[in-house]
């Protein structure tokens, strides 16, 4: 886990502390995962043009997942079908990749081990262009009211400004794979990240929603341009374990 | 331990049988029920636990822990009607969530989340007694020692989430 998550759980006195800290320690010594829900994987990958690849990485991405899945005593949690025929595949692939071409000879693969209990926290507001700060830091505010306590909070919240509907969302989940501390480099974005914490953490959902502690952690802002009729807004959060991963590889 | 002495906010430790379903196994039985199918398991008096559980290991039974319990607030009153006696899951319920336990004398209790490994420890038996291919999904049961229960909804309706 994240220094930051151990340190701020060392801090926790409500309740199902103990075995709060009792699990982390276990799953630590143990080889257990951490939560049962072992999660979907979800690749961001941002490609040089320069980058010679034997196949394509969501098949190399599918085997790496795969092997690591079936060898470890994490559950499968993927089914093949979402409506119609939901039958487990067995190995928890396939994953999601998104791509992002780049210029040069770098590989850089970032990743969420994602929960489906947060998931579910997932939203898409399509605002009004004339819309507020405001306005945009309510709507935000006011859904985490209503569904934060079903993520296992505290959260991290990813919130994706602009593009389009689904850019938004995807916006959303790559601000989830930045760490606590990566602000946005503009600063008045910067700002409103830590208001939007502050308002969260002014809701009081705390630890297992039950009121004791913080709501969130952080909240990353990653942005787009986008269309003068529209003002697309993602909302994505991961729960308190906040899994994720970051590699580059250089030619 | 008596259902209708727990008040919302009780901490406590229980030790006993479990029975495990989710999402996928409730919606089959309400299938089953609704074509006049027999259930292939008793509800009657036993304790639900909204889980799927990972795989074990050699040394331990698989990591577990609750999911969200408000997926499966639809299928509550089926449970309630087949003699559920209480839930265990994660999060806040919907308002009828609320009053069905208010209505038929029953509580929710949050187990806590993402701490499966520590809840894995608690385990001392599990077998699976419906819907083998559902995977983490089928029906199982449980039997767990010392396992850390607080009172979410209690049977005169009281909820420590307060629902909008």
């Amino acid at each position: 886990m994240d220094p930051k998550i151990v340190e701020l759980l060392d801090l926790y006195d409500g309740p199902f502390s103990s075995v709060l800290r009792e699990n982390a320690a276990m799953a630590k010594n143990s080889g257990l995962p951490i939560c049962q829900d072992t999660g979907f994987l979800e690749f961001f990958v941002f490609q040089g043009n320069e980058v010679a690849l034997e196949e394509p990485i969501i098949e190399t991405l599918n085997s790496a997942v795969k092997n690591v899945y079936t060898d470890s005593p994490f559950r499968y949690s993927i089914v093949s079908d979402p409506l119609l025929n939901r039958k487990n595949t067995g190995d928890n692939t396939p994953v999601i990749c998104h791509l992002f071409p780049i210029r040069g000879d770098e590989l850089e693969i970032r990743f969420l081990v994602k929960g489906g209990g947060s998931e579910n926290l997932s939203r898409l507001f399509m605002l009004n262009p004339s819309a507020t700060v405001d306005e945009l830091v309510h709507t935000v505010v006011e859904s985490l009211r209503e569904s934060a306590a079903r993520g296992c909070p505290p959260l991290k919240v990813g919130i994706g400004i602009g593009g389009s509907s689904d850019k938004a969302m995807v916006l959303a989940k790559l601000a989830l794979t930045r760490s606590f501390d990566e602000k946005h480099p503009d600063k008045d974005y910067a700002a409103l990240e830590e208001r939007i914490l502050r308002e969260v953490n002014d809701l009081e959902i705390g630890y297992q929603g039950l009121g004791t502690g913080i709501t969130a952690y952080s909240v990353h802002i990653e942005t787009y341009p986008t269309h003068i009729a529209i003002m697309p807004v993602g909302l994505a959060t991961d729960c308190y374990i906040a899994r994720k991963g970051r590699v580059i590889f250089e030619d | 331990m008596r259902i209708e002495e727990l008040r919302v906010g009780d901490e406590l430790f229980y030790s006993g049988e479990f029975l495990i379903m989710r999402d996928a196994a409730q919606k089959r039985l309400k299938e089953m029920l609704e074509e006049g199918k027999k259930l292939p398991v008793s509800l009657d008096g036993a304790i639900i636990f909204y889980a799927g559980p990972a795989k074990p290991t050699k040394d331990s039974f698989g990591a577990i822990g609750p999911t969200t319990s408000n997926r499966m607030d639809l299928f509550l009153e089926m449970l309630f009607m087949k003699g559920v006696l209480a839930t265990v899951g994660k999060g806040k319920r919907s308002k009828q969530a609320v009053s069905l336990c208010k209505e038929y004398g029953r509580v929710y209790f949050l187990a806590p989340s993402g701490a499966a490994a520590a809840l894995a420890g608690r385990i001392s038996d599990m077998t699976t007694l419906a819907f083998d291919d559902l995977g983490t999904e089928a029906i199982f049961k449980v039997q767990v020692k010392d396992f850390p229960l607080y009172v979410a909804i209690d049977s005169l309706g009281n909820d420590v989430f307060i629902s909008e």
